[in-house]
């Protein structure tokens, strides 16, 4: 069992499951009847890495609270590892999105909800890596960290809410998809992409806890060896 | 061990724990004395505002006789947001350089109670600022008569006010202890700020604009509340690690 | 001694307690494990070279700092559970004078009163400054005071609240023969009833003050000794443990 959940393990289970996930969604789930057509097939993709991007960025609020709780760096490892897996998954949302955007209405750019809440989380979370690199100490960097990616985490539902509820009359809302009562087919191949996503999340979490444990030795030995 | 000065001594020594709302006012207050002694911040916030109306008539006009009406909630909520900026970054600086925040710290007072003195005073600020900017850029960009707006807008402004100074008191904390403390607050505020400019300026340029009053304001005026609520209860129970060390 | 803190003196109770007192600063130790103890009414001189971790021990006992590890007790209450008893009853003297220099003297030490919560507040302000001699000064902003001024300044803060221990971190440094000799009549004044730890790069100051005496050396504690030690003597053994040490 322990096998299947090693990292190298997981990196196969994820493109696995994308692949299938890829291969259901070009040919076994229905072209869209819209006028998005074929392009519509993105949201397989744009999705689950959407909802896996924040997934990322839950995991960092949880280790944050927990880093705090008990001053331990290996929370706060974990959580900016997600912050940085989270961030890249976030910056796929937006070109996946603007990609989808460009083939089905013509246009790269659209300030609609998501789009516009991701947008928002890049600049976040970017903000929280420009923390991270302007403060020397550990400890000190550690606890900044924390309370800066909890209360932007409890930030993100709020920038949704506000760009999607807020301006309405002023903006019109260009695209929406049909969130739940997806037809079966469909959504098999949804679920899967989803699955695939999230155990690729989790395999590169993993291997980058072990990436940085690895940098933090080195650092150790060479502090010991060199002085 | 009994004489009345030694008595004096055990009473300084863990007696009764002060009410937090002295120590509140004290820490207004003395912020408050120090403010309007050196006026260094509300000059220049205010000159800045004003600046920034002179500005703005310049970036927009590029037709003759445009009308800005429906710009001026916008203008006004960016040039509040980037002059709390301006202040925010004043108001910890002092403190940080001559050490006087070890001076506070070494007090037996709550960390929270710290939070919320600091975050009136900063509230106080803006509203001076505001009393100034309003009126001007009012007069100088709407082109209907709003006076018997001004009821729902200060609602609005309120409600927008907290919010801001709350996450401006909570993120300058942080950003006072690091390396590049000017640089660092904007990065940090401005995204976390976006979803009260959008309620604020959506809000300001119904009222202005079209006259709405609180009724069709409601869900905006919700929202700012729900946003106060939320980030004061996240400032409360994080505070004690941002200003601690 | 070195068995001074587990020698429970039943007469006189321990006003700081330390056991094993251990704080990093990311990868560095800083303190690596000291253990000592003042009794009520004790003063422990602190020697060292720069960076040994001195002020960093009396920042902890101030709960400024919090511990890495280790047990702290000042006036008997924990420094991490518990930290607002130990606020409220310790005063702290450093270099830095923690003043508001756009304040006057008067408004300084009415804010530092009303947050210790002072009884008899304008009583007692009145009374230090006159003390310390800077009466005339009351009304004037710290901003115009010269350094030994806001040093004595520094002083009334730190005792407003009548505290019963006072930290002292090289309270000597920078001072004017005249402020060194207010500053040592009020120290003789309050020498009873007080504890005090003072960190000091003095050697006779620390000598002359001290019951009990310790060089910390690398965040340990390299020496300890209680009063008794003459200067020569004492230097000798600061040599001897200490390789790169400021001595006057």
């Amino acid at each position: 069992m322990r096998k299947l959940v090693s990292a190298p393990a997981l990196f196969i289970e994820a493109g696995a499951f994308l692949i299938v996930g890829l291969m259901l969604a070009f040919w076994y789930a229905p072209t869209d009847s819209s006028s998005m057509g074929f392009s519509q097939k993105i949201f397989y993709y744009h999705v689950p890495i959407a909802e896996t991007a924040l997934v990322a960025f839950g995991i960092a609020f949880v280790a944050a609270i927990a880093y705090l709780r008990t001053q331990d760096l290996k929370w706060d490892r974990l959580s900016y590892v997600s912050v940085r897996l989270g961030l890249l998954f976030s910056i796929l949302v937006m070109l996946t999105g603007m990609i989808w955007g460009k083939a089905a209405w013509d246009t790269w750019w659209a300030w609609e909800p998501r789009l516009t809440t991701f947008l928002l989380v890049c600049f976040l979370y970017a903000a929280y890596w420009v923390l991270r690199s302007v403060v020397d100490e550990e400890q000190r960097r550690a606890t900044y960290a924390a309370v800066f990616a909890i209360i932007a985490f409890i930030d993100v539902p709020i920038t949704f809410f506000a760009t999607r509820f807020l301006p309405e009359g002023l903006h019109p809302v260009v695209i929406s998809v049909g969130g739940t009562g997806m037809e079966g087919s469909m959504f098999v191949s949804f679920f899967i992409s989803m699955i695939g996503m999230t155990l690729l999340l989790v395999g590169l979490t993993r291997r980058d806890l072990a990436i940085e444990n690895l940098k933090d030795r080195v650092t150790d030995l060479k502090t010991s060896l060199g002085g | 061990m009994n004489s009345p000065r030694s008595q004096a001594i055990e009473r300084g020594a863990g007696g009764a724990p002060v009410r937090d709302w002295a120590q509140f006012k004290a820490i207004l207050r003395k912020d408050l004395i120090r403010e309007l002694r050196t006026r260094d911040m509300i000059v220049s916030m205010i000159l800045f505002v004003l600046l920034a109306m002179v500005i703005f008539h310049y970036a927009f006009s590029v037709k003759e006789g445009v009308d800005l009406t429906y710009f001026t909630g916008g203008m006004l909520w960016v040039t509040f947001i980037f002059a709390m900026l301006l202040g925010l970054n004043r108001s910890f600086a002092q403190e940080k350089d001559e050490h006087c925040l070890d001076g506070l710290l070494l007090c037996p007072v709550d960390r929270v109670t710290i939070f919320l003195a600091k975050t009136v005073g900063n509230l106080v600020f803006l509203l001076i600022i505001q009393a100034v900017a309003v009126p001007v850029f009012t007069l100088f960009f709407i082109e209907r008569s709003y006076l018997g707006d001004m009821l729902p807008f200060l609602v609005v402004l309120l409600l927008a006010d907290a919010g801001i100074c709350a996450l401006g008191t909570l993120l300058a904390t942080i950003s006072m202890n690091t390396r590049s403390r000017d640089l660092l607050l904007p990065i940090l505020f401005l995204p976390l700020i976006v979803p009260v400019l959008i309620a604020a300026t959506g809000a300001t340029t119904l009222i202005f604009a079209e006259g709405a009053g609180l009724g069709g304001l409601l869900a905006r005026l919700l929202f700012l509340l729900g946003f106060d609520a939320v980030f004061l209860v996240a400032a409360w129970g994080t505070y004690d690690f941002a200003i601690g060390e | 001694m070195s068995d001074a803190h587990d020698r429970q003196d039943g007469a006189i109770p321990l006003e700081i307690e330390v056991e094993g007192l251990r704080k990093t600063f990311g990868r560095r130790e800083v303190l690596k494990g000291l253990s000592f103890s003042v009794r009520r009414g004790g003063f422990l001189s602190i020697f060292g070279p720069n960076g040994a971790g001195k002020t960093t021990t009396l920042r902890v006992l101030a709960t400024l700092l919090t511990p890495s590890g280790g047990a702290i007790k000042v006036a008997g209450h924990d420094v991490r559970e518990d930290p607002m008893p130990v606020r409220r009853a310790i005063g702290f003297i450093s270099h830095n004078a923690m003043l508001y220099p756009d304040l006057t003297a008067q408004e300084n030490l009415r804010f530092y009163a009303d947050m210790y919560g002072v009884e008899d507040r304008e009583a007692r302000i009145t009374e230090l400054l006159e003390r310390l001699e800077l009466s005339a000064r009351r009304y004037d902003v710290v901003r115009t005071y010269s350094k030994g001024m806001r040093q004595r300044l520094a002083i009334a803060r730190a005792v407003l609240h009548r505290p019963r221990v006072l930290l002292l971190d090289e309270p000597h440094s920078g001072l004017d023969p005249r402020a060194v000799d207010i500053l040592d009549g009020l120290l003789t004044e309050i020498r009873d009833e007080h504890t005090f730890v003072m960190v000091t790069h003095n050697i006779a100051k620390g000598l002359e003050w001290g019951t009990e005496l310790m060089i910390i050396e690398g965040g340990r504690i390299a020496y300890e000794h209680a009063a008794g030690v003459d200067h020569e003597a004492f230097s000798a053994v600061y040599r001897e443990h200490v390789r790169d040490g400021s001595m006057v």
